[in-house]
């Protein structure tokens, strides 16, 4: 396996580099490497060779990062726990992924009940950055993302699907050499993570982190501006943000700026390009089963760009990626005509983790260019002109995204009817003023007290999961299928 | 003004957006400790301030918005 053999080279070579900026402490790669050998040793004398998936801890703090090269070092998965979410839900995920073992850099045991083991403060030991033998087929890690039923469900990625991302990523040409400074702003829960620490250490480039504490638009902005940052990959609503300050910003050093996760709207691309008037702008696109993203396209700064209702196309497919846009019944759509967006190649996951029927739903088997391939549906409504770029047109189903994570409508109307006493509740995505996507609730009932209800949720839902907004309604509205008129709740919010 | 009144008018600002006052306005208090303070109420909480004391925050100073008495003595620097 290269991937790992190249990681260790990069680690090795680049000594006297920072690796990370972690809350103003930088971390050369040679003490990286120390604290990854450390790591290693201590999962080689309590973790067993038979456990596959270890737990992670995200805290933002260098063992962290260690631990995810170490696991990997060793052959092993991680499956990132955010401490903050419920304990509920990082329980399911435990039980789910068979985890025994549990990483933790915190200073006390975030989980007292699984076989947790501190990382902070170890004893030096010799240096040991050669990876093990693993195959395309090692689990590299799992991610879990909302459910519709009420229980998230798993998406596992190969060391083979990693590779594949890593060797189309250096296709695109958005070159990382190791005098670059790299923004890493999202959670560690969240897939587009790995490429923001992945990248740039295969380059021996240096990671700036985001403080947990931190507010992140504005803490961004002072990275970009106080180290000359070069290289960021951002979620969009970012931008919303930081817009209202956009006359404040001039980050000349920045190189390219990468955006994905959700929607990017044409407009304030624009605006945000006079900001960074050297960089290249992107917008990339990709669900956590095609590892990372697979889609790119490069905005124009003198030309025009392709957009639909304002949103910047998604662009073409990437090196080993291959898409086709499909009817219902899974035949290939004319050119232009809409239809729902199916993926293929080397950087899909091998089926979620134990949910044989969910696999059945979504993965499909077609010739595609006289070739039986695997294809993945999107659940993205989407249309390709004559050049074959993709245009984004909306979700097929009641799936938002919340500052890029996925969520599934259902999974808080499931949660939402429980805690109601099966009172009916419909969960609402709107855009609001500064164009960003909140979660409303509408609960078919009178005004009830919701302290209980949005107790009960923080129970069981992580934070951007929680409706930021509550309605009551006699009755719901029925469109003219007899369905919930969902567009009509959802002015409720407007 | 008096920090006394400023405080008075950030507790209104806190109140009309998270829809209670389940919080003491003591020097020391940060977003995390008060309900419903996230990332996403944080923006509105901002502009509302903004409007009630006529000012505007650079994005250097959100940073400096640590707690409350930071928060009050950026905005007396600014009125």
């Amino acid at each position: 396996m290269s991937l790992l053999t190249d990681l260790q080279n990069s680690i090795q070579n680049n000594f006297d580099n920072n690796a990370f900026c972690i809350n103003n402490t930088f971390y050369s790669y040679k003490e990286f490497a120390q604290i990854i050998s450390n790591i290693r040793s201590l999962i080689k004398n309590s973790v067993s060779d038979n456990e596959i998936n270890v737990g992670l801890i995200t805290n933002d703090d260098i063992e962290t990062y260690a631990s995810i090269i170490a696991l990997w070092f060793e052959g092993k998965a991680y499956v990132p726990l955010n401490p903050e979410f419920p304990i509920e839900r990082n329980s399911m995920v435990i039980e789910q992924a068979d985890i025994v073992s549990i990483l933790d850099s915190s200073s006390k045991k975030q989980f007292s009940d699984y076989n947790s083991l501190l990382t902070k403060n170890l004893d030096n030991t010799e240096l040991g950055i050669t990876p093990t033998k693993i195959s395309n087929e090692t689990l590299a890690y799992i991610f879990f993302t909302s459910g519709t039923t009420g229980t998230p469900k798993g998406v596992p990625i190969t060391f083979g699907n990693l590779s594949g991302f890593i060797e189309a990523q250096w296709a695109l040409d958005y070159t990382i050499t190791e005098h670059d400074r790299c923004l890493q702003m999202f959670e560690l829960t969240f897939d587009l993570s790995v490429v923001s620490y992945l990248a740039p250490l295969l380059k021996g480039a240096s990671i700036f982190t985001i403080p947990k504490d931190e507010i992140k638009y504005s803490y961004i902005f002072e990275l970009m501006e106080d180290h000359e940052l070069t290289y960021s990959l951002m979620v969009p609503s970012i931008l919303h943000y930081l817009r209202p300050y956009f006359d404040e910003i001039n980050c000349p050093s920045m190189k390219y700026s990468l955006f994905c996760g959700e929607a990017l709207p044409l407009d304030v691309t624009e605006e945000w390009s006079k900001c960074i008037p050297n960089a290249t702008i992107a917008n990339v696109y990709g669900p956590t089963e095609c590892t990372i993203y697979c889609m790119d396209y490069t905005y124009k700064r003198e030309e025009e760009n392709k957009a639909h209702n304002g949103v910047l196309t998604i662009g073409k497919d990437m090196k080993n990626t291959s898409t086709i846009i499909v009817d219902d019944n899974n035949n290939e759509v004319e050119t232009g005509k809409e239809g729902e967006l199916c993926l293929s190649g080397v950087q899909l996951t091998p089926g979620y983790w134990k949910n044989e029927q969910k696999n059945k739903e979504v993965f499909f088997n077609k010739i595609h260019n006289g070739k039986e391939t695997r294809f993945y549906r999107t659940g993205d409504l989407c249309r390709a002109d004559e050049d074959g770029d993709v245009l984004y047109l909306g979700r097929v189903d009641f799936q938002a995204k919340i500052q890029g994570f996925r969520v599934e409508l259902s999974e808080i109307e499931f949660h939402a009817k429980a805690a109601l006493n099966k009172v009916n509740a419909v969960a609402i995505a709107f855009t609001n003023n500064i164009h960003n996507t909140e979660i409303g609730l509408v609960i078919e009932s009178e005004t009830l007290d919701t302290k209980p209800l949005i107790e009960d949720l923080n129970l069981k839902l992580p934070k951007y999961m929680i409706p930021t907004q509550i309605k009551f309604i006699g009755n719901f509205p029925l469109n003219t299928n007899g369905k919930t008129d969902r567009n009509k709740l959802t002015e409720l919010f407007i | 003004m008096e920090t006394l009144t400023i405080k008075e008018n950030i507790s209104d600002v806190l109140k009309s957006i998270l829809g209670h006052n389940n919080f003491e306005m003591h020097d020391e208090l940060t977003a995390k400790d008060v309900d419903g303070w996230d990332s996403l109420s944080h923006m509105m909480i901002i502009t509302k301030i903004e409007e009630a004391f006529n000012i505007k925050f650079k994005l250097r100073d959100l940073n400096k918005l640590k707690n409350m008495g930071s928060l009050v003595s950026v905005i007396q620097s600014k009125i």
